[in-house]
């Protein structure tokens, strides 16, 4: 048995096949304030519309307010009464939403331990959410880069990183999608010296000098070249998505090309660009009022662009852009 | 990281069928892309790497955007790339890399180094290796370096840099570590 046999956890995410139904949805993005719960419900909201079936799932455990989103008062039955093995069925925590195709499994902020989940309680509860009958399972994620937030960005089949106009959010975007990414490799590492050198990457100050992906395959390289081809497979696996969301004008609507160009060159990361939301007044007076943009004539314009990347995302479409 | 690798083409992201709108184009994106403080790169490069990225663009963008250079370059590189083919029987004879008496001491290391004109930024720069750390090895500051996992590899990024035979040298400066 090798090292990597010997030590590695039970498969912890089975990840959905790149070929299989694209199911399961996750929204990340490193920062909070930055719209990821607004964005995972008016997506929800907008596939339910479209006819797909649809389960909103409130994965920010300990700081959930989904159904806020949505204009709904918190649920009497939340994840964390399915964690806590309160109810059996994850599907007994599915409340509707008062539109036709969208459930909502609420979060746990009734549970205060919530946010620090153990491993077994992440399985079981990713493992139940695969067996839902429903076309897509939307999931949105708290703020950090907590590995409770970056297990479920990675057990997802598309997963969506929302940043906006500004550095504190790219950056944390950055740190996010970097994070992710060890994560993975470390799962997927052989041998203890390669693990280890993973978690020197982790380590922004690291004194090998590890900044990026590509700087860490180089150390791999030199340590072990047949460990390094099978990050080397992981890296070209990871494949996140970017939403750019509060956009002003076409220069904000450029950054989500920039990041796709900037993560390949010089992270070595093929991110990809789902699309933009614009920003609009519409959009805060609705989240004052408890309701939902899509559902005001006002907010007609980051409607649209939901709507656009909602149908990009179901039918595996990037925005195009003649350049790498 | 940040220094882009490759050629005119593939530094401004374009097939050398590129037209000379595309250039026009490419150059300008990249040139949105590696601007000062642009939000998608300024914390991921230095500013030293975005400063020479911006060099490396620029050049790329005067050869590719002037018909004449941009004859002249792909005639070269063209040529470039038949060099090889035809040397492939018989690959020119390569000078053995240098090795030192044992063992080898940082001293020693510095001094190769600079016999042969060759900068600590300059290996830091191609090897990512940070500079404090060069240093450290060539001060023999062996308690201000990483574990021997990680010095291994950087003792032999400098001996590949400065002509040493990397495994031979990392081997020698290690043994006098172990017997500490």
């Amino acid at each position: 048995m090798s090292a990597a046999q010997s030590v590695a956890p039970p498969e912890l995410f089975p990840s959905a096949s790149p070929h299989g139904p694209r199911r399961i949805w996750s929204i990340g993005g490193g920062k909070g304030g930055i719209g990821k719960s607004l964005l995972a419900a008016s997506l929800g909201a907008q596939l339910a519309r479209m006819g797909k079936r649809v389960v909103l799932v409130d994965a920010d455990l300990g700081g959930a307010n989904l159904h806020t989103c949505l204009g709904l008062s918190g649920p009497p039955l939340t994840l964390g009464d399915f964690i806590c093995r309160r109810v059996e069925k994850i599907e007994d925590v599915a409340v509707e939403t008062g539109r036709p195709g969208l459930r909502l499994i609420s979060g746990a902020s009734d549970f205060l331990s919530a946010a620090n989940i153990n491993y077994a309680q992440k399985v079981r509860v990713l493992n139940r959410i695969k067996t839902l009958d429903v076309d897509v399972v939307l999931m949105d994620l708290g703020a950090g880069t907590a590995y409770n937030i970056i297990d479920f960005f990675l057990a997802s089949d598309v997963s969506l990183l929302v940043v906006v106009p500004e550095p504190t959010s790219i950056e944390n975007g950055y740190r996010f999608i970097k994070s992710a990414l060890y994560r993975r490799l470390r799962r997927a590492a052989v041998g203890e010296d390669v693990r280890r050198i993973v978690d020197c990457a982790l380590d922004a100050k690291n004194p090998s000098g590890i900044r990026t992906p590509l700087d860490l395959l180089t150390a791999v390289e030199r340590e072990d070249p047949a460990a390094a081809d099978v990050l080397r497979r992981e890296l070209r696996a990871y494949q996140p998505r970017f939403i750019v969301n509060q956009v002003r004008g076409e220069a904000d609507a450029a950054i989500g090309h920039q990041l796709v160009t900037a993560c390949a060159r010089h992270l070595g990361i093929r991110a990809t660009y789902a699309g933009f939301v614009r920003y609009d007044d519409a959009v805060w007076r609705a989240v004052r009022q408890r309701r939902l943009f899509l559902d005001d004539r006002e907010g007609a314009r980051p409607a649209e662009d939901v709507q656009k990347i909602a149908a990009g995302l179901l039918q595996g479409e990037n925005l195009s852009f003649p350049w790498s | 990281m940040g220094i882009l690798p490759g050629s005119h083409y593939e530094v401004l992201g374009l097939a050398s069928s590129a037209t000379s709108e595309e250039v026009e184009e490419a150059y300008r994106r990249c040139s949105a892309l590696y601007a000062e403080g642009a939000l998608a790169t300024y914390s991921l490069l230095e500013p030293e790497e975005l400063e020479l990225t911006r060099t490396r663009v620029d050049a790329a963008y005067r050869v590719l955007r002037d018909p004449e250079r941009r004859r002249e370059y792909d005639a070269r590189t063209t040529e470039a790339e038949a060099e090889p083919a035809e040397a492939a029987e018989e690959p020119p004879p390569r000078p053995d890399p240098r090795v030192l008496p044992e063992p080898v001491t940082g001293p020693d290391l510095r001094r190769v180094r600079e016999g042969r004109g060759v900068g600590l930024k300059e290996i830091a720069l191609a090897s990512k290796i940070g500079i404090r750390f060069l240093e450290y090895i060539e001060a023999d500051r062996h308690a201000d370096l990483p574990a021997a996992v990680y010095l291994r590899g950087f003792l032999q990024e400098y001996a590949r840099a400065v002509g040493l035979d990397p495994p031979r040298t990392a081997a020698s400066y290690l043994s006098r570590l172990a017997k500490r």
